[in-house]
């Protein structure tokens, strides 16, 4: 077999966080190829290389043997490289045959747009005839299921001309008959010599459905193997890695030193039962002075939690208490007097007010308590000079004045200032979200220091994260999110592998 | 690009004016005095396109200074005009801009106004209170009344999600039926038949105070005084200002968003009643069938090219009633229609709010390489 596409030391930066070093693959004609990797290793950017979407800063990509140079997604389709988005790119209010109509080059003959429209409609009839299912082109896109709008997406390049076929993340919003019958669609595909790169986390997918599998961690290719000679352990170890001890890790606390429940979760459900439940019944318990850590990888009910322990949103059944106190019938205002702090996972969502400035943004935090002034008075000088102060002993960097945006902060000062009005007051309950990504080395481990000193305070501290080494390196115990629920809790030392099983190996 | 790596400037080429290339870029951040730069460039441009229509519909081009400047603001009757205009406009346009700020779109101004000028006129028309206390009470009936005209789609709005953009709209045909339904009926004056209602007495119109517009303007500027405290210096102001940048941030740092909501919504309602007052005890000393027309357009334009700022939404009300005395004078002496006011209100309204791109974006040159 002869090598379709093949990415050579890759490397690619976004302001100054190196997200790819060092990163290759080599997909063959009529193989389905399976990526392999924790969030945030390197897969999708890697991944939106090749269709032209980033451009490397060093490295060669090659097609057929030549080197390539794209400007654009439309240069990689001239290479007949198509990609699938995890987030579908379709018109909702448009038909099957249209949103395909959209992506194609003109043609070489003129045709009317009706012409064009019925061309491509018998072509869409065909295609998918062709891979074992049957799509309607005159449905529209916002009637189609999720599987099917996907498998318009699939249509899509393969209409426009792709031999190289990348898919990200394709099972992660399917249930399992659907990804076993597109899966069942990937293994055609290549039998008849296309080339298909599976971008996955999902071990069992490896394993029955591709040729090679190439592992990536932190932005490096760690290895290119056979997964019908590998076994599972071999490639989750190879996916979360050794874990080798920096020496940042704290003595993680024992269960004596353990304060009594301040945080208790109690079969927390979200959705109809029966249908989609992003929660299915959470449980777990997180007591002063510790820091319950949430592993597991992304969009497994981790943000609908944080949603729940916040007050963003509504519709949860089930326990939420902050010790005696049930979070889910108060406001989220309530809930900051009772002692709750949220550093969120989008912080210009639900943090910051990027168009206000960084006094407004920290004084939010203890005006409620009457700290600045009552209601018809503001007691701006004194806010002010404390913002001052804060934004001092957090070391938010690229402040001027306080009077300045927030929206004009770096990311990491952004995060360094959310925690200096999170921390204004000595917090019960700190629910943390992701709180270093993005942020640099220097910036994470300031985040940390923070966290474990509330700790050390007496607050519960839940971290929820989809980094393990960031799990494993702050928290004293470590539940494992899967499918909306806690499948299986680890005292620290907790044993990476055996995280990694629970992770991607569950039903 | 090969001579900016050498660092030898590239010779000037002459390129036709047609084939330059240029880019939009968005520009983070622009400083107060560029952007009120920009803005008075945008007057400007709309007043002089304004003025070559007013010139192309016969209005001589030598007047139209003498017209809008000379003769509205340098004469004293025509300034006691504006002034007499500007109190409720001032009124209408601090409530636009408090709504407004809520993320709250109230283009219910004239329904509320409308109810106002109703609860004032009911203790006229039914001599309820001493005559000492009766302006007095009218002024705070008016208030209470546009306050509970408003509350109705506020509630919808924060109950049940309905839109308010559409209920402050449509609840306006039914404040000015209902106000007809008056008029023509209950209320019709007896002493000349004609559709609107008796005439006040003099204990219930404003008094003089500094000429004929005195009080009204001095409620206008209270007015002013008390929504800039609040947005500026109060703690409701801070809370606001956060509603307003993004109501999911505020909600999630504990900001009562519903009730800051509610409180700018009834505030609004509460001062657009007050102008309901000022128009029908100030200026027509009876309620009459139209005397609300224009004010909500003119509110919602107020707070808008006022940015939602109180004071400038004050000085922005006094232009836009001199254009309205301006216009009025054109009438009588050049035959123009007054909705070429209308017209000219639009062009300013369309001009600076193109400059908004402005502000925003930054137009740069590409060059060839």
């Amino acid at each position: 077999m002869t090598p379709a596409l093949t990415l050579r030391d890759i490397r690619k930066s976004f302001d100054g966080f190196l997200a790819l070093d060092n990163a290759h693959i080599a997909v063959r004609w009529g193989e389905v190829h399976a990526l392999l990797g924790e969030n945030g290793a390197g897969k999708s950017s890697l991944m939106n290389i090749a269709a032209g979407l980033y451009k490397p800063e060093a490295g060669e990509l090659l097609v057929n043997h030549n080197p390539v140079r794209f400007n654009g997604p439309r240069d990689a389709a001239r290479e007949h490289i198509g990609m699938v988005h995890q987030h579908f790119k379709l018109v909702r209010p448009f038909t099957v045959a249209q949103n395909i109509l959209l992506s194609l080059p003109e043609p070489a003959e003129p045709l009317s747009y009706r012409q064009r429209l019925a061309e491509v409609a018998r072509r869409v009839q065909a295609q998918a005839a062709a891979l074992g299912f049957a799509i309607d082109p005159q449905a529209r896109i916002d009637q189609l299921s999720i599987a099917e709008q996907q498998r318009v997406e699939i249509l899509k390049v393969l209409l426009a001309g792709a031999r190289i076929l990348i898919l990200d993340e394709p099972t992660a919003v399917l249930t399992d008959q659907e990804a076993a019958s597109l899966l069942t669609t990937v293994r055609a595909l290549a039998r008849e010599g296309a080339a298909v790169v599976l971008v996955t986390h999902k071990m069992a997918d490896v394993k029955a459905y591709a040729d090679r599998v190439t592992v990536m961690r932190g932005g490096r290719t760690v290895a290119s193997v056979d997964p019908a000679e590998t076994p599972v352990a071999e490639l989750v170890r190879l996916t979360v890695g050794e874990g080798v001890d920096d020496g940042a890790v704290a003595a993680p606390r024992r269960a004596g030193d353990r304060g009594a429940p301040m945080l208790t979760v109690r079969e927390l459900a979200l959705g109809a039962r029966g249908g989609h439940r992003p929660l299915d019944g959470v449980n777990l318990t997180v007591h002063a002075g510790e820091i319950y850590g949430i592993a597991g990888v992304g969009g497994n009910g981790q943000g609908e939690l944080a949603a729940a322990i916040m007050g963003l949103s509504r519709g949860f059944e089930g326990e939420l208490r902050l010790q005696a106190v049930n979070l889910l019938s108060v406001s989220p205002a309530r809930r900051r007097h009772l002692g709750m702090a949220a550093i969120p996972a989008d912080r210009y969502s639900h943090a910051l007010a990027g168009a206000l400035s960084i006094a407004e943004n920290f004084g939010i935090g203890l005006v409620h308590a009457g700290r600045y002034g009552f209601s018809l008075w503001l007691r701006k000088r004194r806010m002010d000079a404390e913002t001052r102060d804060a934004v001092a002993a957090f070391d938010v960097q690229g402040v001027r004045s306080v009077a300045q945006k927030a929206a004009l902060l770096s990311g990491g000062n952004a995060q360094k200032l959310v925690l200096a009005r999170e921390f204004s007051k000595q917090p019960r309950l700190v629910l943390a979200h992701s709180p270093s990504r993005g942020l640099d080395v220097r910036a994470g481990a300031e985040v940390h220091a923070r966290l474990r000193a509330a700790r050390d305070a007496g607050a519960a501290v839940l971290l929820i994260s989809e980094d393990l080494d960031e799990v494993l390196r702050l928290a004293d115990r470590v539940g494992v999110m899967a499918r909306g629920r806690i499948v299986a809790e680890f005292e620290q030392p907790a044993d990476r592998q055996a995280i990694g099983q629970a992770m991607t190996h569950h039903d | 690009m090969t001579d900016a790596v050498s660092g030898v400037p590239a010779p000037r080429r002459f390129e036709p004016l047609f084939s330059r290339r240029y880019t939009l870029e968005i520009r983070q951040q622009m400083a107060w005095p560029q952007q009120a730069a920009v803005l008075a460039l945008a007057v400007v441009a709309g007043l002089l396109i304004s003025g070559a229509i007013l010139v192309a519909a016969g209005v001589p081009a030598g007047e139209l200074f003498q017209e809008f400047v000379v003769a509205t603001v340098f004469d004293a009757q025509s300034l006691q005009a504006v002034l007499f205009q500007g109190a409720p406009m001032i009124m209408v346009g601090l409530a636009a801009a408090i709504a407004f700020r809520a993320r709250y779109w109230n283009l219910g101004l004239e329904g509320q106004m409308i109810w106002g000028a109703i609860g004032a006129t009911a203790l006229s028309v039914y001599d309820v209170g001493p005559p000492g206390l009766r302006l007095l009470l009218m002024f705070g009936v008016a208030l209470v009344c546009g306050l509970l005209w408003s509350l109705l789609p506020a509630l919808l709005r924060l109950r049940w999600g309905v839109n308010e953009i559409i209920a402050t709209l449509m609840l306006n045909y039914v404040a000015g039926n209902f106000l007809l339904h008056l008029l023509y009926g209950a209320w019709k004056d007896p002493a000349s038949a004609f559709p609107h209602s008796p005439a006040f007495q003099p204990f219930e119109r404003l008094p003089e105070l500094l000429g004929p517009s005195g009080a009204a303007l001095g409620i206008a500027l209270v007015a002013m005084l008390g929504v800039w405290w609040l947005v500026n210096l109060s703690r409701a102001g801070l809370y606001l200002r956060f509603v307003q940048a993004s109501p999911p941030v505020a909600h999630a740092v504990g900001v009562p968003v519903t009730r800051m909501v509610l409180v700018a919504v009834l505030l609004s309602g509460a001062l657009a009643g007050v102008a309901g007052f000022l128009v029908t005890s100030g200026q027509e000393g009876r309620l009459t069938q139209a005397f609300y027309h224009g004010y909500g357009f003119s509110g919602i334009l107020i707070a808008f090219l006022a940015r939602n700022h109180p004071i400038a939404a004050t000085v922005v009300a006094l232009l836009i009633a001199t254009l309205f005395v301006a216009g009025r004078s054109l009438q009588v002496f050049y035959q123009i229609p007054f909705s070429m006011v209308q017209l000219i209100q639009a062009i300013v309204v369309i001009c600076v709010a193109s400059s908004d791109f402005f502000i925003r974006h930054r137009l740069r040159r590409v060059l060839p390489s």
